[in-house]
């Protein structure tokens, strides 16, 4: 990891940090260690999930400069991410997204099911018990939700789980009846569920848009906020808060932008055609303001802060936005970048408050 | 060209040091700079980008895709642009304007003498 400028008082002003999606990578010879004897051959053959169409970045996705002192990329260690991130930036807490995603929306039901619970448990043995910052999202695959509530059931309670996970990308949007048995399982377990960008488009999720595919990683990466939004309305609309009243969710890495003028769509229509969701009793945007939280990565940076900051009087952000620094990926924001976006007033609930009573993580230590 | 009154020099290395295409990071006064060899040209600029404060010199140095019709793809500028490690931003090696921002690298100004290598500031 490479040196950083000293900050200014002001950039540290922000303390007990609580990052809510940074990520790991795995390597494929420490998974085998957790998957069965029937599925190491596949595995081993390279078949591994879901790829991409193809999408290229010419920076890579991994920020080049977060590697250890061994040329180690910081990703895949621990002991590096606590020290050249957790400890560099002062971060109290911070959840796991793992590398488990793709294989999440492998074809193959059982593969994939397979395959995320050998990611979990990794990443329980070699994450949540090298640092008592970390924390872990749990993995699930959406092919088949009956498999996905069993490894809800199995890993649910342990003390560093703090969500259920599920691709960005689906088969089905996400509001269908075809997923309650996870949102049954997650809401036994008082586990909010998140959905996380980097799977649109691959394997069996179908084209990137209604348009067709996406040419082109611009195009693509520029687009997620459509699928965020598209599961959102999915969910809202099918009435999935109704059927699990004590369901919360979150909106992983989709930016923050979108939401204001979505809510306003999605109330001026439901005045026109309540009728047609009568579970719907109140404004859709009552129901996403109560249930729905988002990560704050990627941040807009519109030429001007001050209409950023406008944008974020236009809905209750100090009650639904919780710091991701996406660390340590390529269109990230450190947590100093970030703290010095959102204006003092609500600077502390952002980055540390609103993700502490989400999901319930006790006060900042010290 | 940086615009500040520049009253100091601090010797950087020797010309031997830093062939065509090679960098060095060095510090100025407390400040840490990059120090690039251009195709011949030497060039400095401070190690932080406009952006988020990254270690901007330690980027990929390549050329890159010139600025063309729909369609066509051409690669030029061999060695003159540097690609920030942390969101993928292009420097011109050249100027320090970025390739898609109004912001631009903190430059300065480079002389050899007596083959020592001497930033100024």
């Amino acid at each position: 990891m490479t040196e950083r400028e000293p900050q200014s008082g002001a950039d540290q002003a922000v303390t007990g940090v609580v990052d809510t999606d940074i990520h790991t990578r795995s390597r494929a010879e420490r998974i085998v260690d957790f998957l069965p004897e029937a599925w190491r051959r596949r595995w081993l053959s390279g078949s591994r999930g879901a790829p991409l169409p193809g999408y290229w970045n010419p920076g890579g996705v991994v920020r080049s400069d977060a590697i250890t002192a061994d040329g180690e990329g910081l990703d895949f260690s621990p002991e590096g991410m606590a020290k050249e991130f957790l400890d560099a930036y002062g971060v109290d807490i911070a959840i796991v997204n793992h590398d488990g995603l793709s294989a999440a929306l492998c074809p193959d039901p059982d593969y994939a099911a397979a395959m995320v619970s050998a990611f979990n448990d990794h990443h329980i043995a070699d994450w949540l018990s090298a640092d008592p910052r970390f924390r872990l999202s749990l993995v699930v695959s959406p092919m088949d939700p009956v498999r996905a509530a069993a490894e809800i059931h199995r890993l649910g309670d342990h003390p560093g789980v703090v969500q259920v996970l599920l691709p960005g990308g689906s088969i089905l949007p996400y509001g269908h009846s075809f997923y309650h048995p996870i949102y049954e399982a997650a809401v036994a377990h008082d586990l909010p569920v998140a959905t996380h960008p980097g799977t649109e488009g691959a394997g069996p999720t179908g084209q990137t848009s209604a348009a067709g595919y996406a040419s082109r990683y611009l195009e693509w990466h520029t687009g997620l906020s459509n699928y965020v939004s598209a599961q959102l309305l999915s969910v809202v609309t099918e009435g999935v808060f109704q059927r699990f009243p004590t369901l919360r969710w979150v909106l992983l890495e989709g930016g923050v932008s979108w939401l204001p003028p979505l809510m306003w769509r999605f109330d001026k229509n439901w005045k026109a055609l309540r009728r047609t969701t009568p579970w719907l009793d109140r404004p859709p945007s009552e129901i996403i303001c109560e249930r729905v939280r988002l990560s704050t990565q990627p941040l807009e940076e519109p030429p001007k802060l001050a209409h950023f900051r406008a944008m974020l009087e236009m809905f209750p952000a100090e009650e639904m936005l919780m710091f991701s620094s996406d660390f340590p990926h390529w269109d990230g924001d450190t947590p100093d970048f970030a703290g010095r976006a959102f204006a003092p007033a609500m600077r502390h609930r952002v980055m540390s408050e609103t993700a502490r009573e989400f999901y319930r993580l006790g006060p900042a230590r010290g | 060209m940086s615009s500040r009154t520049q009253s100091r020099e601090t010797v950087v290395g020797h010309v031997d040091e830093l062939p065509p295409g090679t960098r060095k990071i060095v510090d100025v006064d407390g400040t840490s700079v990059g120090v690039f060899n251009v195709n011949g040209t030497l060039v400095a600029y401070r190690n932080r980008c406009p952006h988020e404060r990254a270690p901007v010199c330690l980027g990929g140095v390549d050329g890159t895709t010139l600025v063309s019709a729909p369609g066509e793809h051409v690669w030029g500028r061999a060695g003159e642009i540097l690609m920030c490690p942390w969101h993928g931003w292009e420097f011109d090696l050249l100027t320090g304007q970025c390739l898609t921002d109004r912001r631009r690298l903190h430059r300065y100004d480079v002389v050899v003498e007596d083959t020592e290598i001497r930033v100024l500031h």
